[in-house]
């Protein structure tokens, strides 16, 4: 007989896949307790127009572009954005709304993330991004941003061998990066940096293209927080080609302190292409016929 | 760990993408957990869809102080127990809260439930006595420590850690060989 630790390796063994009927009871279940949630909360609360402008990726900016172009413009004027090394920090603003396409890719390097690195494909409208470990796409998420005040999530999770529609309502969410992707999105990221008190890193080569950088530590730039972290170190630094303006390497770091334990949160984008013309084609949801298909509630009237 | 602290972050802030996360995450884990010590799967399930109905209503006020996965193995625990009494109550399932288990361990739905490879660690377990099954599953497989198994059981750490070395001296007895495979 060897010793214990055998019983407990066969123990780990034990395995049961939880039923599709137990995935549908708790799934409803979320949808229906969140649903309540949000009518309660949009009873009392009048929306905060800076925390809508906050969450604004500029894929979708559409309403808020301006908002944010004249909140930009403020800030520049303020510190100053005249300089003689090259990237006009304006000028990355406006090229990333007008970049029809995005092909980045998306590391979080975390221990426990998940996936080894994400594809995202990002137009004005839809973006999908393809996770892959060991080689392999373990899940493909698609949103469609064309509804004039919903957007629809679908993953399709290659493992597990389902789909799963969401669709959202935006008045109510805010744009959907903010929700889950908002780390993985350049876009939105300039806009974090450059609308909080940041500070520029000057030039660097970066494999072969002269770079300049900014960074900014202000917790601000991550949003609103809930009151139970203590402290916050933030970290986002953004590289751009002095020549193209276009973003070549955004990297991000968090560490906060959480009921007296302290995470930390890591992520990378590099691999940049910029003011791609995307085929339609790849933003159509591809859901293998022996899949299961689930699809949750319908967006809630508030 | 840190995958878990953002969850719980998002989650209080609502994000429902968070709550279905969290339950894709361990789903599987959790149901394994119920069943094994429960034996039925028809029970398990019910008992990890009780735990993430509460885990739900708790939306904004919870606080995580451990591990994810340790707080819903506990809850399942708890669960699964309160439902283990009430169908002692009730006669339905003639398990004795100190005795071994007294379900049809033999039967073919029973092995079932975990496959033939590992039918006779299924029965073996049945055999214990339903605390010393909890402790065992929640240390070796939901990889909860003794002290975090007192305070769920509101007992010593002592007790804890005796119902475990009763309950693996007692698997090693009745899995005789069996482990070394």
């Amino acid at each position: 007989m060897r010793p214990a630790e055998n019983i407990n390796n066969l123990i780990k063994k034990l395995q049961l896949k939880a039923s599709t009927d137990l995935d549908r009871r708790v799934h409803d279940d979320i949808s229906m307790a969140l649903a309540e949630s949000d009518k309660t909360k949009s009873a009392r609360a009048e929306p905060n127009i800076r925390r809508t402008i906050m969450k604004s990726p500029i894929v979708k900016l559409a309403a808020a572009a301006v908002i944010i172009v004249l909140v930009v413009l403020g800030l520049f004027e303020f510190i100053g954005t005249k300089n003689t090394s090259g990237v006009v920090w304006a000028d990355v603003v406006r090229k990333l709304q007008a970049s029809r396409g995005l092909i980045v890719r998306c590391r979080d390097l975390s221990p426990s993330s998940g996936d080894d690195y994400s594809i995202a494909y990002t137009s004005p409208t839809y973006c999908r991004k393809d996770f892959y470990k060991d080689g392999q796409i373990i899940r493909t998420s698609y949103v469609d941003l064309t509804g004039s005040d919903i957007f629809t999530l679908l993953d399709v999770f290659h493992m597990r061998k389902h789909s799963l529609t969401t669709t959202y309502k935006k008045s109510d969410y805010g744009l959907f990066l903010e929700l889950d992707e908002d780390w993985t999105n350049p876009s939105f990221l300039v806009e974090k940096i450059l609308s909080c008190e940041h500070s520029k890193l000057g030039q660097k080569t970066i494999e072969g293209v002269l770079c300049e950088g900014i960074e900014t530590t202000d917790p601000a730039s991550m949003g609103p927080t809930p009151e139970q972290i203590d402290l916050l170190d933030v970290l986002l630094r953004l590289w751009v080609n002095v020549e193209t303006g276009y973003p070549v390497l955004f990297e991000s770091k968090t560490s906060a302190k959480y009921d007296g334990e302290v995470w930390e949160y890591e992520n990378v984008m590099d691999q940049f292409q910029w003011d791609v013309e995307l085929d339609p084609g790849i933003f159509e949801p591809n859901i293998p016929s022996d899949y299961e298909r689930l699809t949750w509630p319908e967006v809630k009237e508030l | 760990m840190l995958e878990d602290k953002l969850l719980i972050l998002k989650f209080n802030r609502g994000n429902r993408e968070a709550l279905r996360s969290i339950y894709e995450k361990y789903k599987d884990d959790l149901v394994t957990l119920s069943a094994a010590l429960l034996t039925d799967v028809s029970s398990a399930e019910d008992v990890v869809h009780d735990v993430f109905v509460s885990f739900i209503e708790s939306s904004r006020k919870f606080r995580l102080t451990g591990s994810l996965k340790g707080y819903l193995a506990a809850c399942v625990a708890n669960n699964a127990r309160n439902r283990n009494k009430a169908g002692r109550r009730h006669g339905s399932i003639a398990l004795d809260e100190t005795g071994p288990a007294a379900v049809d361990s033999n039967s073919p739905e029973f092995h079932a439930i975990f496959g033939e490879e590992l039918h006779r660690l299924s029965w073996a377990l049945s055999q214990l006595p339903y605390e010393q099954r909890e402790v065992l599953l929640l240390h070796s497989y939901s990889g909860m420590k003794f002290r975090a198994i007192a305070q769920q059981q509101n007992v010593s750490i002592n007790t804890v850690q005796g119902r475990y070395r009763y309950a693996t001296d007692k698997l090693r007895s009745m899995l005789d060989g069996e482990v070394e495979k």
